[in-house]
């Protein structure tokens, strides 16, 4: 199966557990995928308050909550949802072809 | 529906971001203006003891959004303006030089002052208090000169500007009055794990301790402590604490007691006034008291908690406060409600440190405290949002899932 254009293969779908936050990196950049209710969500792996991995940060009602001093980013959007980052987390998308998730090189504008 | 009422933002801090972002996202499309003492945008004020100290980050870094940010919003910013007088009757504050500054609507924000110690010596150059980015660069410049520090008091921000002398390689002694610092807050478990954490790298603790006077001839050269030990010192740096800043509403008609009284809705007795952030003691509605908190988080939640209710959307403010602290590679966070508690339940590693401490009062769970481990905040947390009873002996077992002791917590609430 041939990688959609602008993506990179990850991750087999079966090997993230659910509620689980699975560091990768594309290029040295250091990103997450989150399983949350089945759907899976690649963001920046780095808050963008201070120096922080998400990878070691935790999940609530779809947030994702730095592990250092609290900032929220929405799953979905990353936009922040509690300070004191101030500065949306960079999105990726995702594609999941044959069991494969795949996730854009680039992220989502706007 | 264009909502002509001026309201005025008094403040620059993060209790003025959080309403100005508010203000504007719940629909108010009123004039808006800004008032802050300081010459700048409201900015990352715990960096200021942090990061910005140790010199990782520039003032620039630290602004919680660019001044171009307030224009998009639509806010008029007065920077470098302090209001000197208000008159609640007439609806107007006046700024320094005088000029008059009407208002309909008044959200107060001018958060807290550094207590000022007057003891003898206390007036010599070399003697500093950090609360404002001004305050951070003049003790930035006189700390690169400087060689032994002497912090007074070990408060959150004294342990934090000792960790940070002492990464830029300083002698750094603290002395605090009490015999563990952070007892108050914290406990004496807890706070005897941060002493530790402090002499380890190297800290030189004073504890039970004051000092009687400093002395120096052009500026700061020792202290006498009241035990008569003389610590020589370039420079010192007191954190005894601070105060609300709410010197120019005495006599204004609002309640003051232990900063300005406001109710769940952040509204003050007079109408249109609110207030929030450090300077605010409101009424807590999901545990029945006063608390006044003087955290980042609280400030900014309450000044987008007053904007909501400002622009017609009031909601009972009534969240689970939560703060964080940084010393040396030491990560704690907080969530819950101050003291009192009656039982202090740790579990993890305590030398490493990596723990978990939960703060109960009649059984009932009011704080959590990770250090090093903050995968067990959100769980903890959800347990005091819950107002959760857990035998201590299960929170004690570092193979109890907080999780899923969590779990059935919030499906309760
Ligand atoms: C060095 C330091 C480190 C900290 N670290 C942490 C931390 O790690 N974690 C944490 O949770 N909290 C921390 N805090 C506490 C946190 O910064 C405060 O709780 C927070 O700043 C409160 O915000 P505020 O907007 O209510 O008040 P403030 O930030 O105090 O802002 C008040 C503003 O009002 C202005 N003002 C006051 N009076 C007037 C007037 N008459 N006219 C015009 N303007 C006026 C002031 O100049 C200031 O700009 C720290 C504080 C300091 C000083
Ligand atoms: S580094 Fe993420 S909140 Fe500070």
């Amino acid at each position: 199966m041939a990688t959609p254009e602008g993506y990179v293969a990850v991750k087999r779908y079966d090997e993230i557990p659910e509620g689980g936050i699975v560091p990768f990196e594309v290029d040295d950049d250091e990103r997450i995928l989150v399983k949350l209710e089945g759907n899976v969500y690649a963001l920046s792996g780095i808050c963008t308050h201070e120096y922080a991995e998400l990878a070691e940060g935790d999940l609530e009602d779809h947030v994702i909550y730095c592990p250092l001093h609290g900032s929220g980013f929405d799953l979905e959007t990353g936009r922040v949802t509690s300070l004191p980052a101030t500065q949306p987390l960079p999105v990726y998308d995702v594609q999941i072809v044959d069991g494969v998730v795949y996730v854009s090189r680039e992220p989502r504008q706007g | 529906m264009a909502d002509p009422r001026p309201c005025v933002i008094l403040g620059g801090g993060v209790a003025a971001y959080g309403a100005a972002e508010a203000l504007r996202a719940a629909g108010y499309d009123g004039p808006v203006t800004l008032v802050s003492a300081e010459p700048v945008v409201p900015y990352d004020r715990p960096a200021l003891s942090k990061a910005f100290l140790q010199g990782q980050k520039t003032a620039e870094e630290i602004l919680l959004k660019p001044p171009e940010h307030y224009q998009r919003l639509g806010i008029e910013l007065r920077l470098g303006q302090r209001a000197t007088a208000v008159d609640l009757d007439r609806r107007e504050l006046v700024l320094e030089p005088g000029e008059r500054l009407p208002f309909a609507v008044l959200l107060i924000a001018t958060g807290a002052e550094p207590v000022r110690l007057r003891l003898p010596g206390f007036d010599l150059p070399g003697v500093r208090y950090l609360r404002s980015l001004a305050d951070a660069q003049a003790l930035r410049e006189d700390l690169s000169r400087a060689e032994r520090v002497l912090v007074v008091g070990c408060g959150f921000i004294g342990a934090e500007v000792a960790a940070s002398a002492r990464m830029l390689g300083k002698q750094v002694t603290v002395v605090d009055p009490l015999p563990v610092p952070l007892a108050g807050p914290l406990g004496e478990e807890v706070g005897g794990i941060l002493a530790e954490v402090h002499r380890r790298h190297g800290i030189e603790l004073r504890l039970g301790q004051k000092v009687a006077e400093l002395r120096g001839h052009r500026s700061v050269e020792e202290a006498v402590l009241e035990s008569g030990e003389r610590i020589a010192c370039d420079l010192v740096v007191v954190g005894v604490g601070v105060r609300p800043a709410v010197a120019l509403f005495q006599g204004s008609g609002l309640q003051i007691e232990n900063g300005i009284l406001v109710d769940e809705h952040c509204a003050t007795g007079v109408p249109g006034v609110y207030a929030a952030g450090d300077v605010a003691n409101w009424w807590h509605p999901a545990i029945g008291r006063r608390l006044r908190v003087e955290h980042f988080d609280n400030a900014a939640q309450q000044g987008a908690a007053a904007a909501r209710a400002i622009a017609g959307d009031p909601q009972p403010y009534a969240p689970v406060p939560y703060f964080w602290s940084d010393q040396f590679d030491l990560n704690l966070q907080y969530a819950g409600y101050p003291g009192p508690w009656d039982q202090v339940v740790l579990r993890g590693d305590k030398a490493a440190p990596s723990v978990t401490a939960f703060y109960l009062r009649q059984g009932v769970v009011e704080a959590v405290v990770t250090i090093n481990r903050p995968r067990e905040l959100r769980p903890g947390r959800r347990l005091v949002e819950a107002q959760a009873r857990v035998d201590p002996a299960v929170l004690a077992d570092p193979s109890t899932d907080l999780r899923a002791l969590a779990q059935p917590a919030r499906q309760a609430e």
